[in-house]
């Protein structure tokens, strides 16, 4: 259970010695309205260390994390577990975030590399490139065609991707990543991650004409 | 040259269609974009067809970004006890801060107050307004000294349709009153930076009671 009352700050009141008794700096029930409130603020007010505003950050961004981490793992099973870990990690580096309105794009970084290292793990097994898992939600150029919606459309496309192509797509794409940084986070050639990237988009392409 | 464009916001996927690329093919202009144009490829750069493609290309990026972003939508929020997993995992952990003392009539007694428990109290403090949501909280200066002048600058959030000036100043006004009474910091300034107006349906039942 989450309990207001275990606040970090509730303790950072260290008497060392009898004294007089201190204010209490647990504060108040947080404001509905930090919920509402820009990412600066709340990922700034995080950083500080209050739990309730690293709260908001997880209501507001682990569905994007979780469907994030599902794509490049090409799996359900370990994606909640991936956010959990990154957000572990978030609270425990957030205050090393020099700008607290990129908290998202941080965020997406973070997942990617806690989902890398879980293909990392697989590696033992099956190349990370050729590891190509039932499509969660098999597409089809058909399917595309009958895609309801362009967002549809453009899930579709992505989830008929080689998994190689379209971790490389994701981590380029989406996390920001360099050529670079791919290769040796993946371990592949900088020669390799470039194909993989142009293939993907070729494929993307290819796909998305199916759909007008 | 002209571009069908049957559907807003669509990829104008028939720009894809290689007839329309002047001899280029979609691998070749892939590999284009991948080498960030460079060195300019005149004529690519001068075929409208490939120019059409190579913006069809391009939005491919931000479509991926917008199509995790809907399918992120259209997913349940994530349940309550699993947002309690992560909580429970990180509470533990307090971001203490600097030690600042607190002076003790009896010589032998050693007080502090952590920098992290001052910024709790300045949240607090600046919570207490109703419009008013507080951010970061910076504090400069040698808290460790007793004495030692200090500034604290407080990131905030108001509720649009406020009076942000008279939000700011009630803030301050707040936090200053707080610091006073609970601690010995020597405040030199406190300075609001305004971050966000934010759009709330919280915040119109109490802004209703304002003056």
């Amino acid at each position: 259970m989450f309990v207001p009352s275990a606040l970090p700050e509730a303790k950072g009141v260290a008497v060392k010695e009898e004294g007089p008794a201190l204010p209490p700096t647990a504060g108040p029930r947080p404001k509905d309205s930090l919920a509402e409130a820009h990412d600066r603020v709340v990922a700034g007010r995080a950083a500080d260390g209050d739990p309730h505003a690293f709260e908001v950050l997880v209501r507001r961004y682990s569905t994007l994390m979780r469907v994030y981490a599902r794509s490049i793992l090409g799996t359900n099973d370990e994606a909640d577990d991936v956010v959990q870990e990154a957000f572990v990690t978030a609270w425990q580096q957030l205050d090393s975030l020099e700008d607290p309105g990129v908290v998202k794009s941080w965020l997406m970084r973070i997942v990617s590399r806690r989902s890398i290292d879980r293909l990392r793990a697989r590696r033992v097994h099956e190349d990370i490139i050729d590891y190509d898992p039932p499509a969660v939600e098999a597409a089809s150029p058909a399917q595309v065609v009958q895609a309801r919606s362009l967002a549809d459309a453009v899930g579709r496309a992505l989830a008929s991707l080689p998994a190689g192509q379209r971790r490389c797509w994701l981590l380029k794409e989406v996390a920001e990543y360099s050529y670079r940084q791919i290769a040796a986070d993946l371990e592949i050639p900088e020669s390799t991650v470039r194909g993989l990237i142009s293939r993907a988009r070729v494929n993307m392409a290819r796909e998305m004409q199916a759909w007008r | 040259m002209t571009a069908p464009h049957h559907r807003q916001g669509s990829t104008r996927t028939d720009a894809l269609d290689p007839a329309n690329l002047d001899g280029h093919t979609i691998e070749e202009l892939s590999a284009y974009l991948d080498a960030e144009r460079t060195p300019t490829n005149f004529s690519i750069e001068s075929s409208p067809g490939c120019q059409i493609a190579l913006t069809a290309l391009e939005r491919l990026r931000e479509l991926t970004a917008h199509v995790l972003e809907a399918q992120a939508a259209a997913e349940p929020a994530p349940p309550d006890s699993w947002v309690r997993g992560i909580m429970d995992r990180i509470a533990v952990e307090a971001r203490a801060g600097r030690d600042i003392p607190i002076t003790h009539p009896a010589p032998t007694a050693h007080l502090t107050m952590t920098e992290g428990s001052v910024r709790g109290m300045v949240r607090a403090a600046g919570d207490s307004i109703p419009e008013v949501v507080v951010g970061r909280c910076q504090i400069d200066g040698d808290v460790t000294t007793p004495g030692e002048a200090i500034t604290v600058t407080v990131d905030v959030s108001v509720a649009w349709g406020e009076s942000i000036p008279l939000a700011a100043e009630r803030a301050r006004e707040a936090i200053h009153g707080q610091l006073a009474k609970h601690t010995e910091l020597n405040i030199d300034a406190i300075h609001i930076t305004i971050q966000d107006v934010r759009f709330s349906r919280t915040d119109a039942a109490t802004a209703t009671t304002q003056p």
